[in-house]
């Protein structure tokens, strides 16, 4: 029988490159600066004292996790109907949507944080919290389609069309404390009218956070899906192998 | 058998485009343009649906007279702490709400403990009692306002705070 090996080390195919790890570098003096900003230059709140800096983390959070359901939604969209239904876009869709279902885990916990601190519960079936929840549950629910099986063309398409749908969530998460009464509060930036109810410093330290953490978004996207990439090689390789071993069986 | 390679390639062949294929692909839009319509019908319905449903809570002034905020029945009632009305006695926290020029008394078993405290919106929950709010549990509505704690504004920002119109 003939010994084959037909997976790609991963020394020899590392994800990194010199531009990827200059934009780790980058998010990584980003995250020490925010820590600065968030922890010490900024003020205490005048109402909720050093609670609001929890808003630092949770506000990007949240914005990344809703980033990361468009760009899969986009990416989905651009394989299902691009000439070349190209792979790398699925992988890109796969990847932002497991980095967004962090994103918005996080945002889950870091919010249930402040609200035991400034609401009192950790926890309320209110219009925002279910709303967001419902999002969570329902990317969970689109890794699990992606890991259902198949060719990756199968993968792909299946994936794409949840991913299409689900992304119309977003906006009802986001406009569910206008929508309904929520003990959530509303936007503090980007209001309907324009109006910004944050002070200098707090505002920008929170403008900073959300910048840091697209970058960081970025960051492992562009790592993830060259992980992903690496797997489906080492799925085709492994379809290759048995190929092969099934002619020499003939032979 | 022999069998010869061809027979045993089993890699994917490329799909060759035909005019059928290039129809079938047309005819893929309307359902999913039928399923988007589903789609935002289902939202539309939903929303209406959510918005009589699922208020998380009452405003003051719609205690004993919104459907669903009936005072026979356990209530969460949102409103502004009264500037002056907090008081503490004997294990209680008393205190005043107002939403829309409509006042409700409270009395919470207990400390609310966190950032409760007068002027800034709350959620009660609890009974109406012979015209009083039995509270079992507070939960702070805070604004989506932030200011520094600057010791200079402090007093300034209090007041603020409390000169607002009743919301």
């Amino acid at each position: 029988m003939n010994s084959i090996h037909p997976f790609p080390s991963p020394v020899d195919t590392p994800t990194g490159t010199r531009a990827s790890r200059g934009l780790g570098l980058l998010v990584f003096l980003g995250m020490v600066l925010l820590t600065l900003l968030g922890l010490f230059f900024t003020d205490e709140d005048v109402v909720q004292g050093s609670t609001v800096r929890l808003m630092y983390i949770h506000v990007p959070t949240a914005w990344v996790a809703y980033l990361a359901f468009i760009v899969t939604a986009i990416t989905s969209a651009m394989f299902m109907w691009g000439k070349q239904h190209s792979l790398t876009f699925d992988r890109i869709a796969g990847a932002s949507g497991e980095v967004g279902v962090i994103f918005m885990g996080l945002s889950l916990v870091t919010g249930s944080l402040w609200g035991r601190l400034t609401w009192g519960t950790y926890w309320q079936w209110d219009p925002r919290l279910t709303t967001t929840v419902f999002l969570f549950v329902t990317y969970v629910g689109y890794l699990a389609v992606r890991d259902l099986g198949g060719s990756h063309q199968q993968r792909a398409k299946r994936s794409g069309v949840v991913a299409l749908l689900a992304v119309l969530e977003i906006p009802l998460v986001h406009f569910s404390v206008v929508l309904w009464r929520s003990l959530h509060q509303e936007a503090s930036v980007l209001q309907p009218n324009g109006d910004v109810t944050m002070d200098g410093l707090m505002l920008f330290t929170l403008l900073f956070g959300v910048a840091v953490f697209t970058l960081l978004f970025a960051w492992m996207v562009l790592h993830r899906q060259r992980v992903l990439t690496l797997a489906d090689a080492i799925d085709d390789g492994g379809l290759e192998a048995a190929l092969q071993e099934r002619r020499s069986e003939a032979n | 058998m022999a069998l010869d390679d061809d027979s045993l390639n089993l890699a994917p062949r490329e799909a060759v485009p035909t005019a059928q294929a290039v129809r079938s692909q047309k005819r893929r839009w309307k359902p999913a343009l039928l399923l988007v319509a589903i789609l935002v019908f289902g939202g539309v319905v939903v929303t209406k649906f959510l918005s009589s449903a699922i208020d998380y809570y009452c405003n003051v002034d719609e205690v004993g007279v919104r459907s669903g905020c009936e005072g026979t029945r356990r209530l969460r009632v949102q409103g502004a702490v009264d500037e002056g009305s907090l008081k503490k006695a004997a294990g209680m926290t008393i205190f005043s709400m107002s939403f829309n020029k409509k006042t409700l008394d409270v009395r919470y078993d207990g400390d609310p403990g966190g950032v409760f405290q007068e002027c800034i919106p709350v959620v009660a929950h609890g009974r109406m009692v012979n015209g009083v709010f039995l509270s079992d549990r507070i939960e702070v509505k805070h604004s989506n306002a932030y200011s520094t704690e600057n010791k200079d504004r402090i007093d300034k920002a209090e007041a603020a705070a409390c000169s607002l119109p009743k919301l």
